[in-house]
């Protein structure tokens, strides 16, 4: 036997006595027995893990000409030893052509991780300011040490200025171009399903101005084949998007979209749709992955032809519609909140309106529980595509075709709350670490 | 400058550098051209799907980023694995190349459970930043970072009283609908985990319930599905190479017809690869041999309500995470020991190729021969239960393939972050597999 005695899995213990008994009390007293042994064999292997959280790295400098002092202000992250024995890391600073090389000797656990970066001083520069290059260099060497200790996770760089993203030698002057085509196919002996996507962009992103054009196409099939059931059903959409934004300082901007659509499940043989837009954010487009307020106003024409005569009659139409966005998007040390409200309607036909709301919520409550909340509802009395002839029951099972409806909601809320070791960094990869098998999402 | 090490002052230096117009002047001298020492920064690919990377370009400006890794000086590496507590280890692995060649170097980030994502994203910045400072030092922009070290606050040894247990509670809901359909989805998962490394212990209960309504010429269609389980394991470390563990699955499905399945299985399994490479690579033989006590809900096609069954199954799972992508895979083989022709061929793939510059695909599938579905129920199944797939129907196989291929070139540069009309509508696919 392979594993550590247990005389819980010994044989006399099994509950092989309870053949016969009825399967239940059978199982749960095999389930309880299991749940035993794996406490028990836990208490045997049980072993503390201390960790010198608070050590910090022991560095041996020689040949610097720098005194002790401003090497210890200047490199606060490190234990300066006289020994070097001692040390888990030698420096050594030597002449070099044009300037000094710095070198870094890894002992201990760092044997045989060496590395060795140069210090150029420049014609006429001070002793001083040299003498700071030297510090900052044997600083940023030390990294590589100091990034495998626990001081790692109280050590910040950051870059003293402020600089442009655009501050690059780019030929393409930020033109990026992108093709691709997406199949997922799946399917048994009774059943079969296709899914294609292609698409083609072109964009253009600066901090001044956002450009960017996209076409999109996508066909699905569904297929069944049972001995009294045939049933075989497609949907496919096209769409050409383009967008262009203006940057007008650090809450404005302003800008247009257009958009080609057309759409088996919308009814839509073809629509444009071009909008003009302008949006106003409550806080700086620059703390846009911490903190976002943004309110979006559209108004524009849409020229729509329909595949089916729609419940009103249409076999096409133009009108004039408008709408405004309001979404607000936090992210922050308790947690992340993303919600938007928007509101259209067209001109000219008052009832003829739509209102949804998104919402999520994701926050800590305490140690240990979190909660998630996310959800979506609309309120819907613009479906002007709608057609005549309605939809057949395999349709709307497989949700092929609009249906008519007044609103539609969705809801998801989950929790978690997790006690016990909840800070252990062990990684234990034997049997797979998963529940097993395959999760898969497909976003879009 | 000399205001930057005074440890009680770097605190405000980092809140008055976030406030962006007073940084520079607070930063002390105006040193040189900042925009001429960023043209020559090292150029840094970013190979992590999970990551955000707005936030890492807005927070780690000391480099350039790419779209594309054969034009990056750094090939960023991250790979993430589970730890015993339910949260995650990003490792990061630092490859040097074109003039960084041979500059490699690995850092950790462990994130907890119950961390928010803003806290890990921060936490994972300042592993990246303290990573790629080493190459920053070979370039000129090394004269214009700071580095900041906030000394540790005074108190003891973290004492580990709960023996590395952990315990979970989780729960959801989703709900969605309108006027003529709706549907609905509850699930509930309890789990009790213990991982050291020398012994897995994972205890866990779930259930879930779903329906669904269709109202259709004044009828209306109701379907529902409930699964519940129980799973155990115990595994224990047998060397760099070789692990033993026993696994107990109890469970019960309207799916499956199963009204109670109880399966204890002893398995042993072996790695071509050490155990402490299996965030780059794993390469593992799992054999696994055990009995089956069921009882059906309705009776079968073979006329069982319920029955005893032996069997066995022998799966290979390969892992490698590389600069040129990934490949997952996975063969299981079982078969049950009543009678040999009932058996089961499983094979599972994904592989994901940065091919060469701007051409990356990716392809994933899955494929089955099955010959065992001894729990299928005697009676046809009505139209809801095929087109929702709530009942398993006679097959001798099912397979699924997801592929993609895409080809990008232009700028390679994508340091800009503009969030201006929102970022969403670049119309692209993205498909994650665990």
């Amino acid at each position: 036997m392979i594993f550590p005695k247990n005389p819980q899995l010994d044989p006399p213990n099994r509950p092989g006595g309870c053949i016969g008994r009825h399967p239940l009390v059978r199982w749960s007293g095999a389930v309880l027995i299991f749940f035993l042994s794996a406490l028990t064999v836990s208490a045997q292997v049980s072993a503390g893990s201390a960790d010198p959280a608070t050590r910090l790295p022991r560095v041996f400098i020689a040949g610097s000409g720098i005194e002790r002092k401003a090497l210890r202000t200047g490199i606060p992250f490190i234990d300066l030893v006289e020994d070097p024995a001692q040390a888990q890391v030698r420096v050594s600073i030597e002449p070099g052509p044009d300037g000094s090389i710095v070198r870094f000797l890894g002992q201990a656990e760092f044997q045989n991780k060496n590395d060795e970066l140069t210090c150029r001083r420049e014609a006429g520069e001070s002793a001083e300011a040299f003498q700071n290059k030297v510090i900052q260099t044997i600083k940023l060497g030390l990294l590589r040490y100091v990034s495998k200790t626990p001081a790692a996770g109280r050590i910040n760089v950051r870059l003293l200025d402020l600089v442009k993203p655009t501050s690059v030698l780019d030929p393409w002057n930020f033109w990026v171009f992108s093709a691709g085509v997406d199949a997922f196919l799946n399917g048994e002996e009774s059943y079969k399903s296709e899914m294609w996507m292609g698409n083609v962009s072109a964009s253009r992103v600066t901090p001044q101005w956002k450009i960017r054009f996209g076409l999109n196409g996508n066909y699905q099939v569904n297929a069944y084949s049972l001995e009294d059931f045939q049933y075989r059903s497609t949907s496919n959409s096209k769409s050409f998007n383009g967008l262009f934004v203006r940057s007008l300082g650090e809450h404005w901007s302003a800008g247009a979209q257009v958009q080609i659509v057309a759409s088996t499940f919308n009814n839509t043989r073809w629509s444009l749709i071009p909008r003009p837009a302008v949006e106003f954010d409550l806080f700086p487009y620059s703390e846009s992955t911490k903190k976002q307020f943004r309110f979006l106003y559209s108004i524009g024409p849409t020229f729509v032809r329909y595949m089916e005569e729609t419940v009103y009659d249409r076999t096409r139409e133009t009108l004039l519609s408008e709408s405004l966005t309001a979404s607000l998007e936090l992210k922050q040390p308790w947690g992340s909140i993303s919600t938007s409200l928007a509101g259209s309607h067209y001109i000219g036909h008052a009832d003829k309106y739509r209102v949804e709301l998104n919402a999520g919520l994701s926050i800590r409550l305490f140690q240990g529980m979190s909660f998630n909340i996310q959800g979506s509802g609309s309120r819907i009395h613009d479906q002007l595509a709608l057609p005549k002839g309605g939809a057949s029951y395999e349709e709307i099972v497989l949700q092929r075709k609009q249906l008519a409806t007044s609103f539609q909601y969705y809801f998801f809320v989950g929790f978690s709350y997790s006690f016990g070791s909840i800070f252990s960094n062990v990684i234990n990869p034997r049997f797979g670490s998963g529940n097993g098998g395959m999760s898969m999402s497909i976003s879009m | 400058m000399k205001k930057r090490w005074n440890p009680a002052r770097s605190g405000l230096v980092i809140i008055l550098a976030l406030s962006a117009p007073f940084a520079r002047s607070q930063a002390g001298r105006p040193g040189p051209d900042i925009e001429a020492l960023k043209k020559t920064a090292p150029r840094v690919f970013i190979d992590c799907g999970y990551c955000d990377i707005d936030y890492i370009k807005t927070e780690v400006t000391f480099v350039n980023y790419v779209r594309d890794r054969k034009e990056a000086q750094v090939h960023v590496l991250i790979t993430i694995q589970a730890t015993g507590s339910g949260g995650q280890e990003y490792l990061l692995s630092f490859l040097g190349q074109n003039e960084f060649q041979g500059v490699d170097d690995t850092v950790r980030y462990f994130a907890n459970r119950t961390d928010t994502n803003d806290e890990v994203r921060r936490g994972l910045v300042k592993a990246i930043k303290i990573g790629l400072a080493a190459y920053a030092a070979r370039t000129p922009i090394a004269a214009r970072l700071a580095v900041d070290y906030e000394a540790p606050p005074q108190n003891g040894a973290i004492v580990d009283r709960w023996k590395n247990w952990v315990f979970s509670l989780s729960g959801d809901g989703y709900f969605q609908g309108e006027q003529s359909t709706s549907s609905n989805f509850w699930g509930l998962n309890l789990s009790a985990n213990r991982i050291t490394p020398d012994v897995k212990i994972r205890l866990g209960v779930s259930g879930s319930f779903n329906s669904n309504r269709y109202d259709y010429e004044d009828q209306t269609t109701r379907s529902t599905q409930e699964n519940y389980s129980f799973n155990g394991l115990t595994v224990w470390s047998l060397g760099e190479h070789w692990s033993a563990g026993i696994s107990l699955d109890v469970y019960s499905s309207t799916y499956e017809n199963t009204l109670i399945s109880m399966r204890p299985a002893p398995a042993v399994e072996f790695n071509v690869y050490p155990y402490s490479q299996s965030s780059r690579r794993q390469l593992r033989f799992l054999y696994k041999i055990g009995m089956q006590e069921v009882r059906y809900r309705e009776e079968t096609i073979y006329f069982k309500t319920h029955e005893t069954l032996w069997n066995e199954s022998l799966s290979m799972a390969l892992d490698v995470k590389e600069k040129w992508g990934s490949i997952s895979t996975s063969l299981t083989g079982s078969h049950y020991f009543h009678d040999l022709t009932k058996y089961n061929l499983t094979l599972y793939g994904s592989v994901n190729l940065n091919l060469f510059k701007g051409l990356s695909a990716f392809v994933a599938g899955g494929g089955s021969r099955i010959h065992d579905q001894l729990s299928l129920v005697k009676g046809d199944a009505s139209l809801d239960e095929i087109l929702l797939h709530r009942r398993q129907l006679a097959t001798g196989y099912n397979y699924f393939v997801i592929c993609g291929l895409s080809f990008t070139f232009g700028s390679i540069y994508t340091n800009v972050v503009n969030p201006r009309f929102g970022s969403t509508g670049s119309g692209s696919v993205q498909i994650s597999i665990n």
